[in-house]
């Protein structure tokens, strides 16, 4: 069986779906050049190499790296996510935040937080929190205020309906201009939503059968065009007045 | 009982009679009140009584021909290897003790405090340490049950080798810097000074 050399020179990656093994770029053929590498992808001496399957991606001037969609979130720092409350400790909550290990919220780390006024989270409170400090071997810490300190929308989400999705769902939900889905909805209902980069979205509205359309709305426009996605909504909104 | 060069005496060989000899250091009476045996594997040695005793016996010993395995005491320089790294402490396993390797397992922690000696309070234990890493401490204390407390606040402690994350073993390049050699990347390590 022969093997193909793997110099793809005339064919670019960029936008395409790539699996791990697959070369980006050689190096040898360029020299002073500063590339910048994203997630999912390493050098290996002169060779650019994917390590994560997924999409490629490509900025002008010279970043590259590489867009997944998983079921299972790996913490990063400064991604919004949301967190389920698991246990309370002395000095910190342990919230559960879909990654391979708890994450520590500090007792602290709330807006004018002290020793005296210690939120009291139950077991099962839904949080709306920051990753502060996220690598492979601790566990990754959380902070319920922005970078400046103020509370900025983080801390307990009241009410509502919580549904889990991927993570490329979440990105596409959080993108900006917003994702056309929910620009539909948006027109037609009134509805409040906050998603988590860990991929758990919540959904509130004044009604129950508000909620439902909304998330199951939601769920099912992951692999939808945004024309597809609004040929979606409007079909749901002429099945609930119709 | 052997004589000569063959001096070797195992546990619960029969050393001599108690009307002959005291029973010494590595050897036990027998329950019967006259045979003395040994306890160790070792040499078999003969101590004269000290002169201004009214004792005429010979003392009978046993010392084992291995010596113990080093054991950290405060004070001491060790290398260990970080094996878990927290938010607030780094614990590892002591391997040498200054020069000798240990034969048993020894944990030490690093404490935030213990790991430099200026601004202590702003250290981030993810960029002095990670899991893997070699380092040269000095023991403070015996600690609690669990672990000796080790101390990298001092120049010539600290990380002595690390490997990156490409897997290449890093080049120290200042007091808080390593380079990986096959990558180039730079990580952050709170660096020993090797003379």
């Amino acid at each position: 069986m022969e093997v193909e050399t793997s110099s793809s020179s005339t064919a670019s990656l960029v936008d395409k779906a790539v699996v791990p093994g697959d070369i980006v770029l050689d190096l040898t053929s360029m020299s002073d050049q500063t590339i910048r590498l994203g997630a999912g992808l390493r050098q290996y001496s002169d060779v650019l190499s994917v390590v994560k399957a997924g999409k490629l991606k490509f900025k002008k001037p010279n970043k590259y790296w590489v867009e997944s969609s998983q079921k299972r979130y790996a913490p990063s720092v400064e991604d919004t996510v949301l967190g389920i409350v698991v246990d309370a400790r002395a000095d910190n909550f342990l919230v559960d935040i879909k990654g391979p290990t708890l994450a520590f919220l500090p007792v602290l780390a709330f807006e004018g937080g002290t020793r005296r006024n210690i939120p009291k989270f139950e077991i099962g409170t839904l949080l709306y929190v920051r990753v502060v400090k996220a690598n492979s071997c601790m566990n990754p810490e959380l902070s319920c205020t922005d970078a400046s300190g103020k509370a900025a929308e983080f801390g307990s989400l009241k009410e509502g309906y919580m549904f889990d999705t991927s993570t490329g769902l979440a990105r596409m939900l959080l993108s900006s201009p917003t994702c056309p889905i929910l620009e539909a909805l948006g027109r037609k209902l009134s509805y409040e939503i906050a998603v988590g980069l860990n991929g758990r979205v919540w959904v509130n509205a004044s009604s129950p059968s508000t909620v439902i359309l909304v998330s199951n709305a939601i769920m099912r426009s992951e692999f939808l065009s945004d024309v597809q996605q609004k040929i979606l909504v409007e079909k749901l909104m002429q099945r609930v007045q119709g | 009982m052997s004589a000569g060069e063959e001096n070797i005496a195992t546990p619960g060989e029969i050393l001599g009679d108690s009307s002959q000899f005291i029973a010494g250091k590595g050897t036990y009476l027998a329950p019967n009140g006259r045979n003395i045996h040994a306890s160790l594997t070792g040499q078999r040695r003969l101590v004269p009584p000290p002169p201004d005793s009214a004792e005429k016996r010979l003392t009978v010993e046993v010392v084992g021909h291995k010596t113990r395995g080093a054991v950290p005491e405060p004070g001491v320089v060790v290398i260990a290897r970080v094996t878990r790294v927290m938010a607030r402490m780094a614990s590892a396993d002591i391997m040498c003790v200054e020069s000798k390797a240990v034969k048993e397992k020894f944990t030490g922690i690093i404490r935030q405090q213990d790991v430099r000696a200026t601004e202590i309070d702003k250290v981030d234990m993810y960029q002095s340490f990670r899991p893997g890493d070699i380092v040269k401490a000095e023991v403070l204390s015996l600690g609690d049950a669990r672990a000796y407390y080790l101390s990298t606040a001092k120049n010539e402690l600290g990380v002595v080798s690390a490997q990156s994350i490409a897997g290449a073993t890093m080049v120290p390049i200042s007091w808080t810097d390593m380079q990986c050699p096959s990558t180039g990347q730079v990580e952050k390590r709170k660096v020993a000074k090797v003379l």
